[in-house]
């Protein structure tokens, strides 16, 4: 079932003649995950904006085509220090700021707010005051924090960019759990190594509009690595002047090796 | 007293009435008694959390008094607004804004009206957490903020401009943030841990309404009639 279908979006911000988003047509059902691609300023966190009804609705400008959302949805922004509530002496209040929003009864607030924190490995964090945490902890906080509104819709934008290696692993793999869940989750990242063991589908955006759309093998591709978004593997394969096909991942290129 | 445990409209009760009292009753006695309490209060936070910020806010005030007014004027006006600082800083170093927030909500007022009371008094916890990373990131950069005048002066401008221009960078951000965590209006939030009224202080912020009413009344009232 579709959890959020774009039908030739298009998007302006205030006071701007081009549009950001051009005719995009997208859907993402419920368990799947779509990663949006692209250079800076492609349009993936415009996207990622529209489908979360932030714009135009809080930010202003002019949408053309249709949007359909079915599920509530959250999102996590690139910057989470930015994020936070201002009005939480611990985490796990600041945790509890987004499901207490919701009217939910106390008890369900306890029980989701208890699992999101397990979930993002922060029960030992629990108790910290949120302005003393790093960068990384903090987006683990804020990822929490939107995962304890149990939205349907999931949207990341750049989820990764505040954590070490091993917390984007450990992120990665929520997400999979997410969508495991039957959650919808839409994805903006610029960590290509890591979506072919993530995302259901890949969608390149170009200047607002929807350049390619596939699996994750997308990223191998001539024209794909030619735009500077292949993974480091297909990447290197072709600055290595290997032939193509180029490989996905290390293990295919093992296996091409061979 | 501390203040800290009291129910967040009793703080707020106390922080209102006593500038007001300093206000309405005659100078400069009345002020003296409020700034002496207000100042009592600000200590009891702690000297470098209530103490010294209320004293180092006022006394450019009292400088200001000195050049404009003669002596007994400056103490009256200074004295009131002393009270005014001390229990601002009181109120800020005491009340929880997730307390208050709490206490809002279950009284029935909009969670939209009542986040934006909190956020004003917690922007200075969170202002000063922001300052001190801008602070370290000078550093790193050889600016030092110890020194003479010259060197303070220099260290306070190239903290104030970012610290400025973050805050009115993040305002988009945040309201973004704040619309998808929830923060909409019409909601109906769920106070987490709504602090307990007890009767006794519900009795003492009447009382102190009572008091600023009674002042008033003495002091603009009665003089008509005698």
């Amino acid at each position: 079932m579709k959890s959020l279908t774009l039908d030739h979006t298009s998007f302006w911000y205030p006071a701007t003649a081009s549009p950001a988003l051009r005719d995009v047509s997208l859907d993402v059902a419920q368990g799947e995950i779509v990663a949006l691609v692209g250079a800076l300023g492609a349009g993936a966190s415009t996207l990622l904006l529209v489908a979360a009804d932030l714009a135009p609705r809080v930010i202003g400008g002019r949408l053309a085509g249709a949007v359909a959302r079915r599920d509530r949805s959250g999102i996590v922004l690139p910057t989470p220090w930015t994020q936070t509530s201002g009005m939480a002496f611990t985490v796990w209040d600041e945790v509890a700021f987004g499901p207490a929003n919701l009217g939910w009864p106390t008890h369900e607030i306890a029980r989701q707010v208890d699992r999101a924190l397990e979930r993002l490995e922060l029960v030992p964090l629990a108790s910290r005051d949120p302005v003393t945490l790093s960068g990384g902890e903090l987006q683990r906080v804020i990822i929490a924090a939107i995962l304890a509104m149990d939205p349907g819709l999931v949207l990341f934008d750049e989820p990764a960019a505040e954590l070490d290696g091993e917390g984007a692993r450990t992120l990665w793999r929520l997400i999979r759990l997410l969508a495991k869940d039957g959650k919808a989750v839409l994805l903006a990242t610029s960590a290509l190594d890591a979506l072919p063991d993530v995302a259901d589908r890949v969608v390149w955006l170009e200047n607002g509009a929807v350049r390619a759309v596939g699996t994750p093998d997308l990223l191998a591709d001539v024209v794909v690595c030619d735009a500077g978004l292949g993974t480091s593997v297909a990447t290197v394969w072709r600055a290595g002047g290997l032939p193509e096909p180029y490989p996905l991942t290390v293990a295919d290129a093992v296996q091409r090796w061979r | 007293m501390t203040g800290a445990r009291l129910h967040p409209f009793t703080l707020l009760a106390i922080a209102g009435a006593l500038p007001a009292l300093a206000w309405i009753l005659p100078a400069p006695s009345g002020g003296t008694v409020t700034a002496a309490i207000g100042l009592t209060l600000a200590a009891s936070r702690g000297l470098r959390r209530g103490l010294w910020p209320a004293v180092l806010t006022a006394a450019p005030f009292w400088l200001f008094l000195l050049l404009l007014h003669d002596v007994p004027t400056t103490i009256a006006i200074g004295l009131r607004i002393t009270t005014m600082v001390a229990s601002f800083v009181w109120l800020v170093a005491a009340l929880e804004p997730a307390r208050l927030v709490d206490a809002m909500v279950a009284a029935g007022w909009s969670a939209s009206v009542a986040y934006l009371l909190a956020a004003t008094l917690s922007a200075v916890r969170v202002l000063k957490a922001r300052a001190r990373r801008i602070v370290e990131a000078q550093r790193c950069r050889g600016l030092s903020p110890r020194g003479g005048i010259a060197a303070r002066l220099r260290a306070l401008r190239a903290l104030a401009l970012p610290l400025v221009l973050s805050a009115l960078h993040e305002v988009d951000e945040r309201a973004l943030a704040l619309e998808t965590r929830g923060l909409v209006p019409g909601i109906r939030r769920t106070p987490l841990a709504p602090p307990p009224d007890p009767a006794v202080e519900q009795a003492a912020r009447w009382a102190l309404l009572l008091a600023c009413l009674l002042a008033l009344v003495r002091r603009f009232v009665v003089p008509r009639f005698t």
